[in-house]
């Protein structure tokens, strides 16, 4: 079908409205219509991804409004294009965002009471928001559904409490200097080249010579530090941790997969397509210093995780340490650091879903998240442990999760082009996941109490009562989604060389250095 | 301490005028903005393409029209989201006494002009609406116009008042029939045949040729554009200025 790409938005946009009428009439209506937009978008998604992988110039092109392409440089009208790098995002998104509108049925009745149409209007729209800016190719298209995402971001995180509320107005700042700074850059780039088009600005930037031009400098300069606030990069993540940890639980797993990943999806797409390899790799200052700013940025996030005492608090650093994985897999300019970087986007949105969903599951049953209430939690909820421990393994990178194989390319990348201090990095944060996961389990499967007392008696012994450690499992529209999403990061783990042959195909064209730059 | 915010703001700035050394001269007609073939598509094919005199509305509503719905959408995003995060807050405050709530009665002369101005401010912004094609102004102008004769209600007698004339369901019903609206004849040219928003598609519905196509449909989005614009902006002042509460006067 031609249309499937329109469909990816026309979904969720329709649902959006219709959780806003609808769910006045009666509330219960709310969560149907998420689930079937969303299984409707990510439908429409396979398809486009599909068609992409069956073209011979391996994307597909929609111009909304039906104007030409003809021109040179082109930019009548606004071009949805999904490549193979677009059309996986937007699938990454579309089904973390189908595996989410199930989980959030009972959550969402709990966390926010009589606002289920509320939720679910910004619910939907965050996704439309999101999806469209991996397949949108228009600069400033790409502002308007930044804005999209980033203004329903705000409402989904605020509506849980007023403690969620002080958090996000700390967000909405930042963001909304990210989201300024963007569009400063894309103004002076519009004033350099006369379009829009992401293609068409790196025909005129190539046709021009634009390489030199302090506009274009400066553009970039502009647009990348934007995107760096956006995706809470290091120095600028603080608004992340507290946003995400008192947001209601299905916000959390909504945001904390995509909102970053998507974000680091521009950075690349600014670099490879908007920009060119050329101009920011070799042309800018900004190349030479990123490598270094991402060794300060792993470290210093990856020891707040391991001061943190609450789980979902913990997950939050580790978004940001993981951001710096990814920003680091680009910028050391290297063909096998770009697949790591693209890859890891997609497993690391699979294994945060993981985690979050889990950590959503543990704050309903046991109330707190807190390290000190997870005593005794394996023998209560086996499989919604089985399904978050897949989701840790993958972070800390045991084969065969998905996280294993991004990771490998990332390191693989770091080696070949002599990048060190990367390598030392990426390990130094590798043993920091495992002690922070080790030290979960041992919470949860020892009879460690609160002060480190050993309480068991001898082995499986907890030192809990029978009623404690009774089997009591998560309701089934909360676990089939976190064994779903678990399962996923076994699959594309399995599958990894289909995902990397895609990447692979879209990267070929770029000539990017696979060996040391000189 | 307060200082040290200078220092970003001076980087940025300095940036900015930095880079301007390589603007192309002001008002050049060589520069690339303006000699782009994407320019002069505009200024040259408007008439002919949609038969709307105004080039910046066929911009807004045709050539870039996907931004536009999303603008729209970005526009109801934010009374969604106002709604949700102050509904039900004013109850859990509800022991504090609040000083606009002192009730006073509604001013005479202040009434009476309201009374008198209002009916000219909504005919007024029908005809920025409506006249969006030839003339500036457009959905967003007109429903802004709209939403403020609401606001003027509210503010001259008290927010029950305004609120018996456009509750918050109405305006969140009149705001998704925008967005229907809009994505609506968006999806109709889909169906139709063409692209996503194609109106000349509209043509094999619509009595008239492909370009007078285009021109009514640009009318039909900006009138979506203007049912979100003007009841959000009543619904944003509604919820603010009670926190949540919707009553009282402020």
């Amino acid at each position: 079908m031609d249309n499937a790409i329109a469909w990816i938005f026309i979904f969720p946009l329709f649902g959006a409205v219709a959780c806003a009428l609808l769910g006045m009439v009666n509330r219960k209506f709310c969560n149907p219509i998420a689930v079937l937009s969303m299984a409707g978008a990510t439908w429409a998604g396979v398809e486009t991804l599909l068609q992409a992988v069956a073209s011979p110039q391996a994307e597909v092109s929609y111009i909304l409004g039906g104007w030409t392409l003809d021109l040179f440089p082109r930019g009548v009208g606004i071009e949805f294009r999904a490549d193979l790098l677009g059309g996986l995002i937007a699938l990454v998104v579309l089904g973390v965002g189908f595996i989410v509108s199930i989980y959030s049925k009972l959550p969402v009745e709990r966390e926010t009471p009589n606002k289920e149409s509320l939720f679910y209007t910004l619910f939907l729209l965050q996704i439309t928001g999101l999806a469209g800016i991996a397949l949108t190719g228009d600069a400033f298209n790409l502002y308007v559904l930044i804005e999209v995402a980033a203004l329903t971001g705000y409402g989904l995180i605020a509506i849980g409490s007023n403690r969620a509320a002080a958090a996000t107005f700390n967000y909405l700042i930042l963001g909304t200097i990210g989201a300024s700074l963007y569009l400063l850059g894309v103004g002076y780039v519009y004033i350099k080249t006369g379009t829009l088009n992401m293609v068409g600005i790196q025909e005129v930037i190539m046709a021009n010579h634009l390489m030199d031009s302090a506009t274009m400098q400066v553009a970039f300069v502009l647009i990348g530090l934007g995107i760096l606030i956006k995706m809470a990069f290091f120095p600028f993540h603080a608004w992340l941790p507290n946003a995400y940890c008192n947001a209601p639980s299905t916000t959390s797993s909504l945001l904390a997969p995509l909102v970053t990943k998507v974000m680091i999806y521009v950075m690349i797409r600014m670099v490879l397509t908007v920009f060119g390899v050329e101009f920011s790799f070799e042309s800018t200052l900004w190349a030479k210093f990123m490598p270094w700013l991402v060794v300060v940025a792993i470290i210093c996030a990856a020891v707040m995780a391991l001061a943190q005492r609450e789980i979902k608090k913990m997950l939050a650093y580790l978004i940001v340490a993981e951001v710096g994985y990814m920003v680091g897999g680009v910028w050391i300019y290297n063909y096998y650091g770009l697949i790591g970087s693209i890859f890891h986007i997609i497993s690391d949105a699979c294994m945060t879903l993981c985690l979050f969903l889990g950590a959503g599951i543990i704050l309903r049953k046991c109330k707190t998240t807190h390290f000190d209430g997870l005593r005794g939690l394996f023998a209560k909820m086996p499989l919604t442990m089985i399904g978050f421990f897949i989701g840790g393994f993958s972070i800390i990178g045991l084969p065969p999760t998905c996280g294993f194989f991004s990771k490998w390319y990332l390191i693989t990348g770091g080696m070949v082009s002599h990048r060190w201090e990367y390598l030392v990095v990426l390990m130094f944060s590798t043993m920091v996941m495992v002690v922070l996961f080790f030290r979960l389990i041992e919470r949860i499967h020892l009879a460690v109490s609160e002060s480190g007392k050993n309480l068991g008696k001898g082995h499986g012994e907890l030192g809990l009562t029978k009623e404690q450690t009774k089997f009591d499992e998560a309701p089934l529209s909360m676990l089939i989604p976190l064994l779903l999403a678990a399962s996923i990061v076994l699959i594309i783990g399995i599958y990894n060389q289909d995902v990397v042959d895609q990447i692979e195909r879209f990267l070929e064209p770029l000539n990017l250095p696979k060996g040391t730059k000189d | 301490m307060k200082w040290i915010s200078l220092v970003p703001v001076l980087a940025v700035g300095g940036l900015l005028l930095f880079a301007a050394k390589d603007f192309p001269e002001w008002g050049d007609p060589q520069s690339p903005a303006s000699s782009s073939p994407v320019s002069s598509h505009f200024i040259n094919n408007t008439g002919v393409d949609t038969e709307v005199p105004n080039m910046v509305t066929a911009v807004l509503a045709d050539y870039r029209g996907f931004d536009t719905m999303f603008e729209t959408v970005v526009v109801f995003i934010a009374g969604v989201a106002v709604i949700a995060i102050l509904k039900g807050s004013g109850r859990r405050r509800g022991g504090l006494r609040k000083d606009h709530e002192v009730e006073a009665e509604p001013d005479l002369i202040v009434t009476n002009t309201v009374r008198l101005v209002v009916p000219v401010i909504q005919i007024f912004a029908f005809y920025v609406l409506a006249h969006g094609h030839v003339s500036p102004g457009g959905g967003f102008q007109g429903g802004v116009v709209m939403g403020a004769s609401f606001i003027l209600l509210a503010l001259a007698w008290d927010l029950d008042h305004a609120l018996v004339r456009m509750s918050l369901p109405k305006c969140i019903i009149i705001a998704a029939a925008g967005i229907i609206l809009y994505g609506g004849i968006g999806f109709l040219s889909m169906l139709l045949g063409g692209e996503f928003l194609d109106y000349a598609e509209l043509e094999k519905v619509l009595p008239v040729s492909r370009e007078m196509a285009r021109y009514h449909a640009m009318l039909g989005v900006e009138i979506g554009v203007g049912f979100t614009v003007t009841s959000i902006m009543f619904a944003l002042y509604a919820n603010l200025s009670s926190e949540g509460r919707l009553k009282g006067g402020l």
